[in-house]
């Protein structure tokens, strides 16, 4: 996959499917980006958040101790230097406010998805404007939140 | 003329024909006299007699009044007395007492009967026994509530039964995602760590192909409507990422597809069939650094998809045998499954494959009815 974010995002990886998780690393790997810490549970996701103050978590819904991820969402967006993105296969169970998070990529997702989404939250981090063109499996919260709830 | 009623009545009621009339009629009829006190009973036919089981020597004298009981509505015992004040006729159902106790429902109307200065001499009353009748109100009124218990009761069923349906159509949906994505993940994984080779090419190779899948599964659900999906935000996103994949100076593609609304269950097939052809150019028709550019077109016409992806690269000859071989049996395996005709030709410089395939029932429904049409669409 091409391009490198120049600046590399320190990565909080909540998944509670090894396998997913496990290659996600290596994609983050292939994108230049650092994988802080993968938490299978909500517990480890929330102690991992404190410990290493990521600037990106990617969160799925369900977790080893079942459909945690949006309470997971709520207390690691609290810090204001991390960027919570949804990681699921059930975008149904997000709240309206998206529990804190900028938005979610949808499972299954595609490698170009995941890097277009991590570009366009350094873009937003960086103080750029991002874009979002042809990433149909990346929606806002804010902009597109009508479409994840029907 | 204006006599003849007149001459009529007289000279018929001469002969008593009017009392023989009412004595044998059906109806129960009775007549009271009203300048005596307390009204009482004067004369009723063996109707009456037989409806209220009583003789006549049980009532001659008497005031009507002896047929009411503990169930006798006492407000319309009370305009009945209100209309005789008024010398009014009336009409009302209540309950009246037989002689053996049991009652019935009476229907009864009451009329003033005036003499010739205009004063109420008499009061005629005619009756009815509307028991049966309203045994059939009752009964039709508890067979409809017992009708509105039952809808209330199978609506609520059918309720939680589909609650429980969507609750299972959103716990299955997800599982197949899930299942998708720990696929596609074990694929890429497995990749990563083979060596770079036929081995790990034809891994990666799978995990594009699932990756297909996903994408069109993923549209499946999303929009709404289970049993369609919109193909042109399906092959854009394809594009898309068929485009990120390969060096853009090198190789342009073109794609122009129409917004269509195609059935779910040709789904999985189309998406395998767009990838393998697309991919299939991207890899083999550019040897060597070789530019190009692929055109990919899908439109609805004679209720069919046509689809044409053409590239201006080496060829289908000039390309080495067998690395294409497998793509382009799926290609044709799915065209026969969805009963379609596909055209491979050489166009010197490239290839061109033209594909048919006919819409089925789901994918031509009529379109207003669509809620993929009405989705806000693909901004781009």
């Amino acid at each position: 996959m091409g391009e490198m974010t120049s600046q590399p995002l320190r990565i909080l990886v909540v998944e509670d499917e090894v396998l997913i998780a496990l290659e996600l690393e290596c994609l983050l790997d292939d994108l230049g980006h650092v994988t802080v810490g993968v938490a299978g549970s909500s517990q480890e996701a929330i102690a991992l958040g404190l410990a290493t103050h990521p600037d990106v978590a990617l969160v799925d819904i369900h977790l080893v101790d079942g459909p945690t991820g949006v309470a997971v969402a709520q207390a690691l967006s609290a810090d204001r230097r991390t960027t919570v993105v949804f990681m699921t296969a059930n975008a149904k169970r997000i709240p309206d406010d998206f529990a804190g998070a900028m938005g979610v990529i949808a499972k299954p997702y595609s490698e170009r998805v995941v890097a277009g989404a991590l570009r366009y939250v350094a873009d937003c981090r960086a103080g750029h404007a991002g874009s979002l063109d042809g990433l149909d499996g990346f929606r806002l919260a804010a902009q597109d939140g009508k479409r994840v709830h029907h | 003329m204006n006599v003849r009623p007149h001459s009529l009545i007289d000279s018929v009621d001469a002969d008593g024909t009017f009392a023989s009339a009412f004595a044998a009629s059906p109806t129960p009829m009775v007549l009271a006299d009203a300048q005596r006190e307390d009204h009482p009973i004067v004369w009723a036919n063996a109707a009456f007699l037989a409806l209220t089981g009583y003789d006549w020597e049980d009532i001659a004298g008497r005031n009507c009044r002896m047929l009411q009981g503990p169930l006798t509505d006492s407000d319309t015992v009370a305009r009945i007395g209100e209309a005789l004040a008024k010398g009014a006729p009336f009409e009302a159902e209540l309950v009246n007492y037989r002689k053996d106790g049991s009652w019935f429902w009476n229907g009864l109307t009451l009329s003033p009967v005036r003499d010739a200065n205009g004063t109420v001499t008499h009061y005629y009353s005619a009756q009815a026994d509307m028991t049966g009748k309203r045994n059939l109100e009752v009964a039709m009124t508890h067979a409809n509530q017992d009708l509105g218990r039952q809808v209330a009761e199978q609506t609520a069923d059918l309720r939680a039964a589909l609650e429980q349906k969507t609750a299972l159509l959103h716990e299955v949906d997800h599982r197949v995602k899930n299942n998708l994505q720990v696929i596609s993940s074990l694929m890429l994984l497995k990749a990563r760590r083979t060596p770079e080779g036929e081995a790990r090419d034809a891994l990666n190779g799978m995990a594009e192909r699932i990756s297909a899948l996903s994408t069109v599964h993923r549209m499946l659900y999303s929009a709404g409507d289970v049993t369609r999906f919109n193909f042109r935000e399906f092959a854009d996103e394809f594009v898309g990422d068929l485009v990120a994949g390969i060096d853009g100076d090198r190789t342009v593609v073109n794609a122009s597809i129409d917004s269509m609304a195609v059935s779910a269950a040709m789904a999985a097939p189309l998406a395998l069939m767009l990838h393998e052809l697309a991919t299939n150019a991207v890899r083999h028709a550019f040897p060597n650094d070789r530019a190009g550019r692929i055109g990919i077109t899908a439109q609805r016409r004679d209720d069919a998809l046509h689809m044409t992806i053409e590239d201006d690269g080496i060829g289908l000859s000039a390309g080495p045998p067998n690395p294409a071989g497998f793509g382009r049996s799926l290609v044709e395996m799915v065209v026969r499954q969805l009963r379609g005709t596909i055209a491979w030709s050489e166009t010197n410089p490239g290839t061109r494959v033209a594909i048919r395939v006919p819409l089925d029932a789901v994918s031509l429904r009529d379109a207003t009815a669509d809620p993929v049409e009405e989705a806000p669409q693909w901004e781009k």
